[in-house]
């Protein structure tokens, strides 16, 4: 039997160890990186514990925690529980935070402290944020997330960090302020209705559907709506992404990890969550929007991808263009479509923290990420050019890597709903090709010229233990998907029946 | 004649100015026993404190003048805990800038005083009395530097407005006398409740009452005084002006908007105070952007911070239930603006060099690194003042913008979340000049003081604990409130 405060643990963990490192003198660089190391190794042991102790043939919320009242008289509880959906992101999560911190045992060179704290204060929000099941304690982890991610992005960014830490803010919160209105509202109702004061997950499912919905400007779309500001800023989708480029290129490897792995599957979980859960009637109405909105994601992401010069930024748009896939999964509604793009956003963490992972790498080395500084390198690094390969290769869907499992299964859930949506969307498959081998052609196989090219090291020992479990991860859902697809099959299934 | 009952009922006020004037004598004495006028002041102020947490509370008192009922005790315990938390930071300032003197500690604590009467007051002449006691004390603290001629500025400002703000409540109530036949504030209420429509000359008597405590609020329009007696006054001070004023002024417009239903009987309160409160949100957070000087850009934040406050105020107008929620969303609120403030205002004490000087923004720049304690205390209050969970600012908003999408004003609320969203970007600000940016070639003298760093982190310490843990607070607030509404 799992210990019913292992969910707690699991999330409360970090955020516990974090003030524990706040103790430690800031001098202590080695104590506060090995502490904060073997936190995040066993609080991703002990998730493994979730995964092990996780019954697939439950669909609703299990592992839960009891409710405890933390603010009763508005009926707020701490109330945690995880489906098959959360469980696979909170994998993810677990997995991503040793490997940020591997990533940037060197490049984090100032502040090491601050940056470890910041880090598991993150990871905090974030697991909670995935198994909130009360709204207002989801609503608190969502803003945790907040200033710890400013601090990383504006402390140990580049050199326009601050204006992009700032955007970041600002973008978010103009989402999620929005939804607390919308949160308080929906509240408000269940207590119409009931009598009752809740914000708890269980309940107001029930209330959501039953907010009025005549009109375009009633209460149940007014709401969606607020919700989906939220989450369509954080996927970002397409015309809310403009601070993912500017957050990813400034960031430094570990933020970009932890953003594109972790932050952006926060928007599509809310949309999952909340927006599909909550109001499936508002849902029905808002899908054209959605699908026009994914495939202009898929497709814009795409080309912009295309003339980036800098990496970092290719990657950053690329990520605009997978998450468009993830919506158009979701948008359609089909029990495929909506695993794949499930399994989607656990492929994207995978493959595009591993790129960023892979840049930072190369930018310790040359300090550029300029693709015109490189060329030819195919020779010089052989090791780190075969990762690199793979993951690109992963990205844009070669079968038997985990993105083509993903991808075809939202593709072929959307065909029934809307043809026209997966002809584009194929399109976008192929200029993902594109971009991706047309720079990978560059930095890697294009005629040495650059004399600092000629010289540079090969993989270290620390970088592939950082890169080796996503890549044993991106190869096995590539190779095996059902070991991650039969846990979320009848959460998929009981939220599409709502 | 007062019973002996009524006196015990004042125990608390009997003994803040019995202390005053010992300091007072103290201080006449000898010198050398300056000292003691801290330890003394901080004795007498926890002294009081126990005296009204320890007794019942007698209710209605001196012949219904004044009502020490659970809103009176719980804003009386925010204002003993500011003026506590103002006295210990005071020590070290006044040590560095050489005016040391026990008259200090006296005026603090009869400004006190006047505040709790103001608290309890339930009828017009002590709502005065209490003012009047509130505002002396305050002209002279706020010149006490006077050597600095900001400070003596800042002194002359807050005097003359203050000279026209009472004048205004003065001559209202004198209206609202004249169209009521009653000095007290709940039979005032209740015959505007009765009449079922505002007069005129009700209406001019309370646009003048609400505008007088509109200038003790810093209410837009009648902030214009705040960001320069802000600026200019000796910290301590205006931490004290920032927080205690504000809360005694905002009981005593919650009891009169309460006792006469003013949102159902007039729709023109409504717009009034709408624009009261949303004026100042805009316009607190919209110029407080531009502020190099910190404490002109708290200034400003605390004039959106009474606009949100006002739009608890709102919501309590309309009786029953939403006074009840509203009304205890302003005490909550109150207090999580206290204690972020008295917070803020005491890092702000520590991070400065000469009381001449402005207190640049600027000069943090670095200080989150070298001066890691003070810098994170500040990092919390402004965190917590711009609304970010777990704060208990976030508390405070949560509960005030609950009330009005609870009870049909979900407008206010988004007006509100979006002010919130501007603030944001001002005090975040403050944080990546301290943490963000190197340290500058010349590094500021800044002040130190063992107290200071002490009260600044248990404002932030209790920012933190209230935030994650609102249930006591929260309780006792609601508690408090039927004691209002009933």
């Amino acid at each position: 039997m799992l210990d019913e405060h292992l969910l707690s643990v699991v999330t409360l963990a970090p955020g516990a160890a974090a003030l524990l490192l706040g103790l430690l003198p800031g001098r202590w660089e080695r104590a506060h990186r090995w502490l904060a190391f073997a936190v995040s190794l066993a609080v991703f042991a002990l998730s493994l514990l979730l995964w092990t102790g996780f019954d697939p043939d439950v669909a609703g919320f299990q592992i839960a925690t009891e409710r405890v009242p933390w603010i009763p008289q508005y009926g707020i509880s701490f109330h945690l529980g995880i489906d098959g959906i959360s469980l696979l992101l909170v994998l993810l999560t677990t997995l991503l935070v040793p490997v940020v911190i591997l990533a940037s045992w060197r490049s984090i060179d100032h502040h090491v402290k601050g940056f470890h704290i910041s880090l598991l204060l993150l990871t905090t929000g974030m697991i909670g944020a995935f198994v909130a099941l009360d709204l207002f304690l989801f609503y608190v982890f969502w803003e945790l997330m907040l200033i710890p991610m400013y601090f990383i992005i504006g402390v140990w960014g580049g050199p326009r960090r601050i204006y992009a830490a700032v955007k970041f803010v600002i973008f978010t919160m103009v989402g999620s302020l929005l939804m607390l209105v919308a949160i308080l509202y929906l509240a408000y109702y269940h207590h119409q209705l009931t009598g009752l004061w809740s914000y708890d997950y269980l309940d107001l499912l029930t209330t959501g559907p039953q907010l009025p919905l005549a009109g375009f400007w009633s209460p149940q779309m007014l709401v969606f709506a607020a919700f989906g500001l939220a989450f369509a800023i954080k996927v970002p989708m397409f015309p809310f992404h403009t601070w993912l480029p500017d957050a990813h290129v400034e960031a430094p490897t570990g933020g970009s990890i932890i953003l594109a792995g972790v932050l952006l599957k926060l928007g599509t979980y809310g949309f999952i969550r909340f927006n599909r859960a909550l109001f499936p009637l508002a849902w029905e109405r808002a899908v054209p929007a959605l699908m026009v909105l994914a495939v202009i994601g898929i497709l814009y992401g795409a080309w912009v991808a295309l003339v980036q010069p800098d990496i970092k930024k290719l990657v950053a748009y690329s990520s605009v263009s997978h998450l468009g896939f993830v919506m158009l999964g979701l948008a359609a509604g089909t029990a495929a479509s909506t695993s794949g793009a499930v399994l989607q956003m656990v492929n994207h963490g995978l493959s595009t923290g591993a790129l960023f992972l892979l840049v930072g790498v190369i930018y310790e080395r040359r300090h550029t990420r300029l693709i015109a500084d490189y060329g030819g390198i195919a020779s010089v690094v052989p090791v780190y050019t075969g990762l690199f390969l793979l993951v690109t290769l992963a990205s844009i869907g070669l079968p038997g890597l985990n993105g083509f499992v993903g991808e075809f299964l939202i593709l072929a859930g959307t065909w029934s709903r809307s043809p026209v949506a997966v002809a584009f969307a194929a399109l976008g498959i192929i200029f993902g090709a594109v971009y991706m081998l047309w720079m990978v052609q560059r930095v890697f196989w294009n005629p040495l010229t650059q004399e600092a090219n000629t010289t540079i090291k090969d993989m270290s020992f620390r970088e592939l233990v950082a890169v080796a479990p996503l890549v044993v991860f991106i190869i096995w859902i590539g190779v095996h998907p059902t070991t991650f697809l039969e846990p979320m099959e009848a959460a998929v299934r009981a939220l599409l029946a709502r | 004649m007062p019973t002996s009952h009524d006196l015990i009922a004042v125990a608390p006020e009997i003994i803040l100015t019995a202390a005053a004037g010992l300091l007072l004598v103290l201080e006449a004495i000898s010198p050398k026993v300056r000292r003691l006028a801290p330890p003394l002041a901080m004795l007498a102020v926890a002294a009081a404190a126990w005296m009204r947490i320890d007794h019942a509370l007698p209710g209605d008192v001196w012949s219904g003048m004044l009502r020490i009922d659970r809103v009176a005790a719980f804003v009386d315990l925010y204002i003993l805990v500011a003026v506590f938390l103002v006295v210990w930071m005071a020590a070290p300032f006044l040590r560095r800038t050489g005016t040391e003197h026990g008259e200090f500690y006296s005026l603090l604590l009869l400004a006190a005083v006047g505040a709790m009467i103001m608290a309890s007051a339930t009828d017009a002449l002590p709502v005065f009395l209490g003012l009047e006691l509130l505002s002396l004390p305050l002209y002279v603290l706020n010149a006490f530097l006077r050597r600095v001629p900001v400070s003596i500025e800042a002194g002359v400002k807050y005097f003359v407005v203050g000279a026209f703000a009472s004048a205004f409540v003065v001559y209202g109530f004198a209206l609202l006398y004249g169209a009521t036949a009653t000095t007290n504030l709940l039979e005032m209420g209740r015959v505007i409740a009765g009449s079922g429509d505002i007069s005129p000359l009700v209406a001019v008597g309370l646009a003048m009452v609400v505008g007088g405590f509109g200038f003790k609020l810093a209410l837009f329009p009648f902030h214009g005084w705040a960001p320069d007696v802000y600026q200019g006054g000796p910290t301590p001070v205006t931490a004290f002006l920032s927080v205690v004023p504000k809360g005694a002024a905002l009981v005593v417009v919650l009891r009169i908007v309460d006792a006469a239903d003013l949102l159902q009987v007039s729709h023109r309160w409504y717009v009034a105070a709408a624009i009261l409160a949303v004026g100042s949100q805009v316009m607190g957070n919209v110029v407080a952007i531009v502020q190099r000087d910190l404490k002109r850009m708290l200034a400003y934040s605390g004039i959106a911070h009474m606009g949100y406050a006002m739009v608890a105020v709102i919501v309590a107008g309309s009786g029953g239930p939403a006074a009840r929620e509203a009304g205890a969303a302003v005490l909550v609120y109150l207090a999580a603006y206290t204690l972020m403030n008295v917070g803020a205002f005491a890092t702000v004490a520590l991070f400065s060099e000469q009381e001449s000087e402005p207190h640049l923004i600027s000069d943090l720049a670095g200080q989150g690194w070298t001066r890691p304690l003070p810098a994170l205390a500040l990092a919390v209050c402004l965190f917590s003042l711009a609304g970010i969970p777990p704060f208990f600012g976030f508390t405070g908003k949560f509960v005030v913008f609950r009330a009005a999408v609870d009870h049909g004003f979900v407008w206010l609320a988004v007006v509100g979340v979006l002010n919130s969203l501007v603030s944001a970007f001002y005090y975040l600000r403050v944080v990546y000049v301290m943490y963000m940016q190197p340290l500058p070639r010349r590094v500021p003298a800044f002040a130190s003081g063992a107290s200071l760093s002490v009260v600044a982190a248990l404002s932030a310490l209790g920012v933190v604990v209230l935030g994650v843990y609102p249930a006591p607070i929260l309780t006792a607030a609601a508690r408090a409130i039927l004691d209002l509404v009933g």
